[in-house]
């Protein structure tokens, strides 16, 4: 497994060297050196443990075993847990749909402890609540207890707000940022050894796809940068979704980090992209997987003015560099990789993994990234037809 | 029913017939005398709200559904802290002044906002929202739709027909007054005196934060007022009698959670907890545990939420998903066998694909609503201890009756 202290190390190096050039919409030309790793496809039909645990274990052997990476560790799960736990695509569960998985999640933390980690913090920014993550769970129908005993000293976290820390933590993209320089958030994000994305594989209305970097977009406490944030100091509690940052209408806490040029575009295409790069350059993902099992297509969450259906692409994929793995999803996909703003899914966005690309967090050319476990064309769920399909269907 | 105003000739009486209205309000308008008098003649009670008919308590209440803005927002909504739709409801009012008079009717007095153009649906909850709680909407129609129904439009007579409907529908289901309210949580309080606000509002807003509640009067408290409880909330502005403290904490003493303020006093015996709320310092009590607000409660929506946490939405008797702007009230038979689960839904129109979590142990599910003589079976999945119930496109109010 790629060494988080070198990681880490070669960003602070690349972030000194970008110090004073940045400029909104250029490439930053980090592409060509952007690292590579290995990412690891998985087929896995049902949520049945008796099949994830065998898949899952297989593919972070793949990777190069999951001891390696989280012996002695605290580990941090972001989850995605996206939209209130009342709103459902019609009648289907929730993790059926939009959420990460609660069986997944069990998995994954199950294989963590049996690899030695220390401690598992569970980690998401429920819907506008400083509620318990348990809380919001159980009214999705979750029995929270189930991920709880699935190891060792594993515990939920609510990051909307400044939850068991004294102070938010300041986190601050080493390239220098496209639109924030850093960020202030809850203290789970700085107090871990080691970060993983567990996200779930959907297209997004505003970003074209959702994989394991959009969902670190829910790192950011809406005490700070939501709808009802402080305009000088935080808020005490979340209040409303993340509009200041799709929109740009105004400026987070003015004890946080403000955007580094006022004066860029205020469109969501241009900003949401961007902003997920310098969350997931402040705070890099160290184990990326990205859930397929079940999904829906058509966007991100029921609340999207789609034909939305949910769909079994019966896929799991994971790496630890979220770039390669995001390229890898999006090939599965059906999605081409290499797209840029103006070419699906990217039509009216900016493309993340292109400016990541270019921010030199990681490559998103399947020519440089190494590819085990099942080939990319026999896990192929074509999003992407589905995505002409409903296009052209709409256009009739 | 309050009269119309603008009603003034007597033969617009014949449109209440078989529509079950069986009382008449009147104003002191001269122009409705010979319609008072010909009502009266038909055999029609009639009354003043001055001068309600005897066992008959009137109490003002509000329209029920989501709450307008006056345009200041984008949506026409108005959004509670949370940003989630601020609903109004005369649930809460009409089972505490049930439980204060319980020999008498409730009335609520909630005219409709003017000029609001509701639909049918809207009117029918208004019915609803009460009639479920055994009180009784004083049907009071909008200036327009006064208008409408005089000159026999026909939306309006269609709206007309919808609310005679619902009274009707009621009317027709008086098993479901013996019927037991289902709570998670007791609120104990006087709600009256200087806390009065304050532990009023608690009742309106545990129902908005998806926490069923029974109502115990603290001067009313038997050895059953707080049996099949998770929790008591003591909201009361005074601290506790010691008789009544001594109730309260025997329920404790036998596994229950007392969610109270620092008025309370000395907690004899409890030993420190590990922090379940940070806005509660946490005290186990034999097999219970008192969790008691750091601050002395002021804000009844805090107070609401913090207690549907430390109550925990793992023992939500319902749950909805896609119902919006939704509530119920969830009632069943002594024996058990038989239970009702009121649902509102308080947004402009029902929902499309709403599904619905019940507790208990059921075997047959089927939805009744106003509009449809007989009740439609629906898809369900019945589980050890609840049943989950997928609704198909339905009304603003349907009735859910399961069965064990």
């Amino acid at each position: 497994m790629q060494s988080r202290d070198t990681r880490r190390k070669w960003l602070c190096r690349a972030g000194l060297g970008l110090a004073g050039s940045w400029a909104a919409g250029q490439s930053l030309g980090f592409a060509a050196q952007a690292p590579t790793a290995r990412v690891a496809v998985g087929r896995c039909r049902t949520y049945n443990s008796n099949e994830l645990l065998p898949v899952l274990r297989k593919m972070f052997d793949q990777l190069g075993g999951l001891d390696g990476l989280v012996k002695n560790k605290t580990v941090a799960i972001k989850i995605n847990l996206t939209g209130a736990p009342t709103y459902r695509l019609d009648y289907y569960a929730l993790e059926d749909t939009h959420y990460t998985h609660p069986h997944v999640i069990g998995a994954v933390v199950h294989l963590m402890g049996k690899a030695g980690a220390r401690r598992i913090r569970l980690l998401e920014s429920p819907w506008s609540t400083a509620d318990p993550v348990e809380e919001y769970v159980l009214q999705a129908n979750w029995e929270p207890r189930d991920i709880l005993n699935a190891a060792p000293k594993v515990e939920f976290e609510n990051t909307n707000f400044l939850g068991g820390g004294k102070k938010y933590s300041r986190l601050t993209a080493p390239f220098g940022g496209y639109i924030f320089p850093g960020f202030d958030l809850n203290h789970s994000y700085e107090d871990c050894d080691v970060f993983v994305s567990l996200a779930k594989m959907k297209e997004h209305a505003t970003a074209g796809i959702t994989l394991s970097m959009k969902n670190c977009f829910g790192l950011t406490p809406a005490t700070i940068y939501g709808t009802g944030a402080g305009k000088d100091e935080p808020s005490i509690d979340p209040k409303g979704g993340r509009g200041m940052v799709h929109d740009g209408k105004r400026q987070p806490s003015k004890s946080a980090p403000q955007e580094k040029d006022p004066g860029s575009p205020r469109q969501e295409g241009y900003r949401v992209p961007r902003t997920v790069v310098d969350l997931v350059a402040a705070r890099p993902i160290h184990l990326a997987i990205v859930e397929g099992v079940r999904t829906m297509t058509g966007g991100e969450g029921p609340w999207i003015r789609e034909t939305l259906t949910m769909v079994e692409p019966g896929v799991i994929v994971a790496g630890t560099n979220p770039v390669t793995t995001d390229a890898v999803c999006m090939s599965v996909m059906g999605f081409d990789p290499m797209a840029d703003r103006g070419t699906p899914p990217f039509e009216t966005c900016d493309s993340t993994l292109k400016l990541a690309e270019d921010a030199g967090l990681g490559t998103r050319d399947l020519k440089r990234i190494e590819v085990v476990g099942v080939p990319i064309a026999e896990a192929r769920f074509d999003f992407a037809a589905i995505r002409r399909q409903r296009r052209s269907a709409r256009r009739i | 029913m309050r009269w119309p105003a603008t009603w003034t000739e007597p033969n617009a009486l014949s449109l209440l017939s078989g529509t079950g209205v069986n009382c008449l309000i009147f104003d002191q308008t001269p122009a409705l005398q010979a319609v008072r008098a010909k009502a009266e003649e038909q055999g029609l009670k009639t009354a003043s709200l001055d001068a309600p008919p005897a066992q008959v308590k009137v109490v003002e209440g509000a329209w029920p559904g989501v709450r307008m803005s006056g345009g200041a927002s984008s949506d026409g909504g108005s959004a509670g802290p949370t940003g989630v739709p601020w609903v109004d409801s005369n649930q809460w009012i009409t089972r505490l002044t049930s439980a204060r008079h319980p020999e008498t009717t409730v009335w609520i007095d909630a005219p409709a906002p003017e000029k609001a153009r509701l639909s049918a649906g809207s009117y029918q909850v208004a019915v609803a929202d009460v009639a479920a709680c055994q009180g009784r909407w004083i049907i009071t129609l909008d200036s327009l739709l006064a208008a409408g129904i005089a000159e026999q439009k026909a939306d309006a007579l269609k709206t007309w027909t919808s609310i005679a409907q619902a009274v009707k529908f009621f009317n027709a289901r008086s098993e479901w007054s013996g019927y037991r309210p289902q709570a998670v949580a007791g609120v104990v309080s006087s709600f009256s005196g200087k806390g009065e606000f304050f532990s009023q509002e608690v009742l309106n807003l545990l129902s908005r934060a998806n926490v069923h509640y029974r109502i115990i009067l603290k001067d009313q408290v038997t050895g059953t007022s707080f049996e099949g409880l998770r929790a008591v909330l003591y909201s009361d502005e005074e601290p506790p009698a010691p008789g009544l403290q001594k109730q309260i904490m025997s329920y404790v003493q036998s596994g229950g959670m007392l969610i109270t303020g620092p008025k309370w006093g000395q907690l004899p015996g409890a030993k420190p907890a590990p922090m379940r709320h940070p806005r509660f310092s946490s005290h186990l009590l034999g097999k219970g545990s008192v969790e008691v607000s750091k601050e002395d409660p002021s804000d009844p929506y805090l107070w609401a939420n913090d207690a549907s946490v430390l109550v925990s939405h793992r023992y939500d008797l319902v749950r909805f998903w896609n119902g919006g702007a939704y509530g119920s009230h969830y009632v069943r038979r002594a024996d058990g066998q038989q239970g009702v689960v009121h649902l509102f839904f308080y947004g402009f129109r029902g929902p499309d694909s709403a599904s619905v979590r019940v507790v208990g142990r059921y075997r047959t599910a089927r939805i009744r609503t106003i509009d449809q003589a007989e009740p439609r079976p629906v898809k369900a999945d019945f589980g050890k201890t609840s049943v989950e119930v997928y609704l198909p496109p339905a009304p603003q109010y349907v009735a859910l009756e399961l069965g064990a």
